[in-house]
């Protein structure tokens, strides 16, 4: 749509990058015989290293189900994922994946700063380094003077904070996040975005694999979208997005902006209709 | 929930209502009793400042009465406690580990007290390890079994988080599964308390030459004298049950205050 190399957080045209994650031909299918539920059918898109991808699609198509076959913790029933060469379980064990759940599954047992420090502890760092990297984390969230909080003490807006700090701490080449604005009001929610992005910014060569059901946030945040048909999930649609970086609260106004959105709402509606 | 912060006061208050009610009805019993003809009546149901005036007096050999039994009681409940947590570890490894053990826990567990103490006295020969033994037989099944259910306490999402940093069994363990159960663990600890001292008179009580249960079954052999005797080491056996329950709630608050009922205000 427009120049893509003035902007300064650009990284190119996302078709021309390699393939971090490549997701072919995936189906998951949960229990067996007359209540066998099939989550995903015959899914594959691809990711390209460093951007940052959506899925999108309406609650229950399996989003969440993708991202734990993705990120190791699950296996596909048939069909391949295959994530930076290795295979996702390779990967897991590899720490590749900084996961923000659905949930911010913080540990009460733990202040704000313990649990952002959890994946360092866990990895053995030297306390000095992992105290220095929490300290930072903290800061790009904006949660500094809530360290020695604990997590029931922050909201849940907050609380979500801590959860991607703590993915982030450990630097991880690929952040899977689980809707992880779904329950925020809708202008913490922009803020929220438009904050991702720029932490995004500030750790390049990150490959984001983002799971939403709204189509503006989609929008807003991705080079590429994979829409999702609802159950059992199937790809609608890849859709690449061009609108250019650094995104900002006013490219939700601009008219390329508001294009896309209403394509991608068509789409789904038509489908709907069949 | 417990009640909200602010109205500990009130608490309190109810707390002291209850004890004065409890002895209002005591006095208005033991006046029921005693306005009968039975020239036994006192020894039945001595007034509470009777039972009182009899604490004072024998204060010393309550007090060592109440140490034998105590001290027995608090060292078999830190034994039965290590010995449950640390099996409790050990069956929540694996799910056929469990399978196999809880069942003669279980058993174990229907063994009456009764049946089980002669038997100790018989293979240990020695009072004061009979009573450690009874009291950590007591202590191991509450805590064993929290301990095993706070270890599965754990969301799976929680799980899924060490997986994804790759956190191996020891870790998981450390991290994630042992902090989950610390209120699962206090619970049977404060179930286990009182009950591990009810173990140790219950050894007193059969045939031991010392403990606040010789005490007693010493006192209704004597007259009316003893009753008021045998409600004395009754209430010192409250107050001690009482303090051991209190010394958990204690150490809970101050290792754990994380829990929901425990939260009051900014940490
Ligand atoms: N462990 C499981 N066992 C059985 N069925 C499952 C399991 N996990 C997911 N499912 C099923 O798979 C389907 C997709 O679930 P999933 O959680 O992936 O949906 P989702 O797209 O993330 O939904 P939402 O937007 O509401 O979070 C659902 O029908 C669900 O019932
Ligand atoms: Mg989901």
């Amino acid at each position: 749509m427009t120049e893509a190399a003035t902007a300064p957080h650009d990284h190119g045209p996302v078709q021309a990058r390699p393939t971090a994650v490549a997701v072919r031909g995936v189906s998951k299918t949960f229990g067996n015989g007359a209540s066998a539920v099939t989550a995903l059918d015959d899914v594959s898109f691809d990711v390209p290293q460093g951007s940052f991808l959506s899925v999108l699609g309406p609650s229950g198509c399996g989003k969440s189900t993708l991202m734990r076959l993705v990120a190791g913790l699950q296996p596909a029933s048939t069909g391949t994922i295959e994530v930076a060469g290795g295979t996702p379980d390779e990967m897991r064990r590899a720490r590749e994946f900084g996961i923000v759940f659905q949930q911010p599954v913080l540990f009460d047992w733990r202040t704000v700063e313990q649990n952002v420090g959890l994946p360092l502890q866990i990895m053995g760092r030297p306390k000095g380094e992992a105290r220095e990297r929490v300290e930072h984390m903290l800061e790009l969230v904006g949660l500094s003077d809530f360290r020695k909080h604990r997590p029931w003490q922050l909201s849940g807006g907050m609380q979500q904070r801590v959860s991607i700090a703590r993915a982030l701490t450990f630097a991880p080449p690929f952040l899977l996040m689980d809707e992880p604005f779904g329950a925020l009001d809708m202008m913490t929610r922009e803020r929220m975005q438009t904050e991702l992005l720029s932490i995004w910014a500030s750790n390049p060569g990150t490959t984001v694999i983002f799971i939403t059901h709204s189509i503006s946030e989609a929008v807003l945040l991705s080079d590429r979208i994979v829409v999702m048909s609802a159950r059992p999930g199937r790809v609608l649609k890849v859709i690449d997005v061009d609108l250019p970086r650094p995104r900002t609260d006013e490219t939700r106004d601009s008219k390329e902006f508001v294009d896309v959105e209403a394509e991608i709402r068509q789409l789904i509606f038509s489908q709907e209709g069949r | 929930m417990s009640l909200a912060p602010g109205t500990k006061g009130r608490e309190r208050l109810i707390t002291a209502a209850v004890v004065v009610g409890v002895l209002a009805l005591w006095y208005v019993a033991a006046l029921l009793v005693q306005s009968g003809d039975d020239p036994l009546a006192a020894s039945k149901l001595p007034y509470p400042h009777g039972v009182i005036e009899q604490i004072v007096d024998n204060r010393s050999v309550l007090a060592e009465a109440g140490w034998t039994t105590l001290k027995q009681a608090l060292i078999g409940f830190a034994v039965g406690a290590v010995v449950g947590i640390f099996s409790s570890v050990v069956m929540a490894q694996a799910a056929w580990l469990e399978a196999g053990v809880i069942p003669f826990i279980l058993a174990a567990q229907m063994i009456p007290m009764i049946a089980l103490v002669p038997i100790a006295q018989n293979i240990f020969k020695n009072d004061d390890v009979t009573r450690i033994f009874i009291a950590a037989f007591i202590t191991f099944f509450s805590v064993s079994i929290a301990v095993l259910r706070g270890l599965k306490s754990a969301p799976p999402p929680a799980y899924e988080l060490m997986s994804s940093y790759n956190a191996g069994r020891a870790k998981t363990l450390r991290y994630l599964r042992l902090p989950a159960a610390v209120p699962m663990m206090f619970t049977g600890l404060r179930i286990a308390a009182p009950l591990s001292l009810v173990g140790s008179v219950l050894v007193d009580l059969s045939g031991a030459q010392s403990g606040l249960g010789y005490l007693m079954l010493a006192a209704i052999t004597f007259g009316s004298e003893g009753a008021a005797v045998l409600w004395g080491a009754m209430i010192v056996l409250l107050a001690l049950g009482f303090l051991m329950t209190q010394a958990v709630v204690l150490v809970e608050r101050i290792v754990a205050p994380w829990q929901p009922d425990l939260r009051h205000g900014k940490a």
